[in-house]
């Protein structure tokens, strides 16, 4: 008898949380997201009334989530393959020695990780500023105009997800380094035995080694990047005209400032679809891989 | 592993879906939280007991605190201060609705009434409810503000507390060096005076409008003689004055005569003279003193310019009871006493903040000051923004877009228009 109820008590917790934690409010926001539910709402649940699909309708119909959706396309599309790539690139060459200076250099890389967004966003905000930034005067020594890095619409998207490949890079680093040092030495000096090439090496040897790492950071790196909030958030509030807005400061800026929670739930259903969507992809696309 | 995935994914939905929740538990729980509102409730007795939770907006007590201190001598109510950063006051008062766990008294800035009010969290104090209480009574404070003013619905939630408005700061030495003896009396006099200084070179600007001052293209329509709400009360931009309250607004673009960018710092680039012009409001005039005391004496203030009027903006806070609270009459003397005009002297002087009662803002504590003497000249001709709801993130947010994109972007005026009006459709102050 005992031994039949252990695994659901040995499961049980992590399944409350996740059920508390993770699928409840999913379901909640579902149920929120057919109604009309605002702050007057909250207050008096008897304002509250069911709408059926009409916020979804609505959000459909709305030019300014469709902009969302289209930055955080960009975000996704430029700020993902350049956080793999560089901290892939830098983890690389981190893991040419183990001496004191790259030492020193693997923490420097770090930094950004665990340094708070909003001292980070306002340095960058000073570096960018179009009158008295860092970037705009060193561009005048070499008699290139003032560039409006957060004013221009087109432009913004770029410096926003800059900081934010900047930010990013440190901790899929370390993981890149992990991976690495899990890499056994045996098929190295095999390569080299062989007479390859660092290059050659590191190409047929150490990036199929790598894989599951790649994969790993690649779907959070998605994850995180459809999600894209702090940077433009402090940055730009989204400005100017929207430009910089991503999907889910949308949703925080119907949400909170709006306090339209059945339209802001009905947004984060879809945004919760979205990701769910993409995850199952790239998990099943790993699936196909060959395992070492 | 595919926990951990399913759980990021979850985030965002868990962010709307805590609210949610929240306001499921008012349900299941209305007396308990209701009471549980006021420590150390004891029944309403008939004078006056406390202790009272007051939430004032702003970083720090300590002010507020000694505000407060004789009105605990002379009546025995204890105040309890609680400071709500301006950043978390929307949260903050979410929170408090759906739990239906909030303060006695609570400070309401202008911009929040409507959506506040809409909650039905504040307690409506009609004229037999404020009767009692003499300095409560509506014709002690600013037109703009008294009474009838501030009701939303056409219940009054509220009464006025501190004020705010806006006025022309200018740089008198550069303007007198660019021939300019006096400040712009009217718009169309800025908008050549702005244009005379943006000649003086390259980088050098006329005048500053802030992408994200929604109020301005308002003050702008007020100036023409008109209102973007009707007698209905319903919001109407297809005016005539608004239509030149645009034209002057994308007109200063056109001239060239302010800086596009976004994040163009005004206190620096009045300082430093880039633009030598601009609509503000009083803690401008601190930064400015902050940032360059020397500069004392080569800028000053002046009242808007006019177009037919010169009306102002009238910003500020109210003070609102907690609809649930136990302590209505001891929170109402409280208000009482905070109206008084001695208190907002004292206010004045703790915190800077200007009066909103007429008695204090004619008090030779702040006419003594030549710029305190300007803002009470305007606050006299000055309005609040329409208590549509959610004028930040709506109708605000569709005008400021509306006329940036004319001016920043290049866009079709009457395109621009045409969707302003249809985003703004349906919006009232009903």
């Amino acid at each position: 008898m005992r031994s039949r109820a252990t695994p659901y008590l040995l499961v049980g917790p992590a399944t409350v949380l996740l059920l508390a934690f993770g699928v409840l409010p999913i379901l909640v926001a579902a149920v929120v997201s057919l109604t009309n539910l605002d702050a007057a709402g909250l207050g008096d649940l008897s304002r509250v009334s069911g709408v059926g699909l009409a916020n979804y309708a609505e959000l459909f119909g709305d030019a300014a989530f469709w902009q969302a959706m289209r930055n955080t396309a960009f975000y996704v599309a430029v700020g993902v393959p350049s956080v793999v790539l560089v901290s892939l690139g830098i983890a690389l060459l981190l893991n040419r020695s183990q001496g004191r200076f790259f030492r020193v250099l693997r923490s420097f890389y770090f930094l950004p990780a665990i340094t708070g967004i909003v001292a980070i966003a306002l340095v960058w905000g000073y570096l960018y500023n179009t009158q008295f930034g860092l970037l705009n005067y060193v561009l005048s020594l070499v008699g290139l105009g003032p560039v409006p890095w957060l004013s221009s619409p087109s432009l913004v998207k770029v410096s926003v997800a800059l900081v934010a490949i900047w930010r990013g890079t440190g901790l899929n680093t370390i993981i890149f380094l992990a991976a690495l040092q899990g890499v056994p030495k045996e098929y190295l000096e095999a390569a080299a035995l062989d007479g390859a090439s660092r290059l050659r090496t590191t190409w047929s040897v150490v990036l199929p080694l790598l894989r599951f790492a790649i994969t790993f950071v690649t779907v959070t790196t998605v994850i995180a990047w459809l999600q894209f909030f702090d940077e433009a958030f402090v940055l730009t509030k989204g400005g100017p005209l929207g430009s910089s807005t991503s999907i889910s400061l949308f949703l925080f800026q119907q949400g909170f400032a709006g306090a339209r929670f059945g339209y802001a739930s009905a947004g984060s259903v879809v945004l919760f679809v979205v990701i769910a969507a993409v995850t199952l992809l790239q998990l099943r696309a790993r699936r196909a891989d060959v395992e070492y | 592993m595919a926990n951990s995935f399913l759980r990021r994914a979850l985030v965002p939905v868990g962010l709307v879906a805590a609210l949610a929740l929240a306001a499921c538990s008012t349900t299941g729980s209305t007396s308990p939280a209701a009471t549980g509102s006021a420590p150390g409730a004891s029944g309403a007795a008939a004078a006056p007991t406390g202790p009272l939770t007051v939430w004032v907006m702003g970083d720090t007590t300590a002010h507020f605190d000694a505000l407060v201190k004789p009105f605990t001598q002379q009546t025995g109510i204890q105040v309890k201060t609680v400071a709500i950063p301006w950043d978390s006051v929307d949260q903050k008062f979410t929170t408090a609705v759906a739990s239906g766990d909030g303060p006695d008294v609570l400070q309401v800035g202008l911009s929040k009434l409507r959506t506040y009010a809409d909650t039905g969290a504040l307690l409506p104090l009609d004229d037999a409810t404020l009767a009692p209480y003499s300095h409560l009574a509506s014709a002690n404070f600013l037109d703009g503000v008294a009474g009838k003013a501030t009701a939303v619905g056409g219940k009054v939630v509220s009464v006025p507390w501190i004020s705010d408005t806006r006025v022309l700061f200018y740089r008198s030495d550069i303007l007198s060096a660019a021939g300019i003896s006096s400040p712009p009396a009217t718009w169309d006099e800025l908008r050549t005076d702005a244009k005379k200084l943006a000649a003086r070179g390259p980088g050098q600007y006329g005048y500053y409008i802030p992408q994200w001052d929604s109020p301005l293209p308002v003050e702008m329509t007020w100036d023409f003689g008109g209102d973007i709400v009707g007698p209905d009360g319903a919001v109407n931009f297809d005016t005539p004055a608004f239509r030149k309250a645009v034209d002057l607004y994308t007109g200063l673009y056109a001239d060239k005569s302010v800086p596009t960018n976004s994040d163009f710092d005004q206190t620096q680039g009045f300082v430093s003279g880039v633009a030598p012009m601009l609509v503000s409001g009083p803690y401008l005039a601190a930064a400015i003193k902050d940032a360059a005391p020397d500069l004392a004496g080569k800028w000053s203030v002046a009242q808007l310019p006019k177009g037919t009027t010169n009306t102002s903006l009238l910003a500020g806070s109210n003070m609102a009871v907690w609809a649930k609270t136990a302590h209505k009459a001891a929170a109402l003397t409280l208000l009482d006493f905070l109206s008084q005009p001695a208190t907002q002297v004292t206010w004045f002087g703790l915190n800077g903040d200007l009066p909103t009662v007429k008695a204090a803002l004619a008090d030779p504590t702040l006419t003594s000051d030549p710029l305190v003497s300007v803002y009470a000249a305007q606050l006299a001709n000055a309005k609040i923004v329409p208590l549509v709801p959610n004028w930040d993130g709506a109708t605000g947010k569709a005008l400021l877009d509306a006329l940036n994109s004319i001016a920043l972007t290049g866009k079709d005026k009457e395109a621009a228009l045409t969707s302003l009006f249809a985003a703004t459709k349906g919006q009232s102050t009903n």
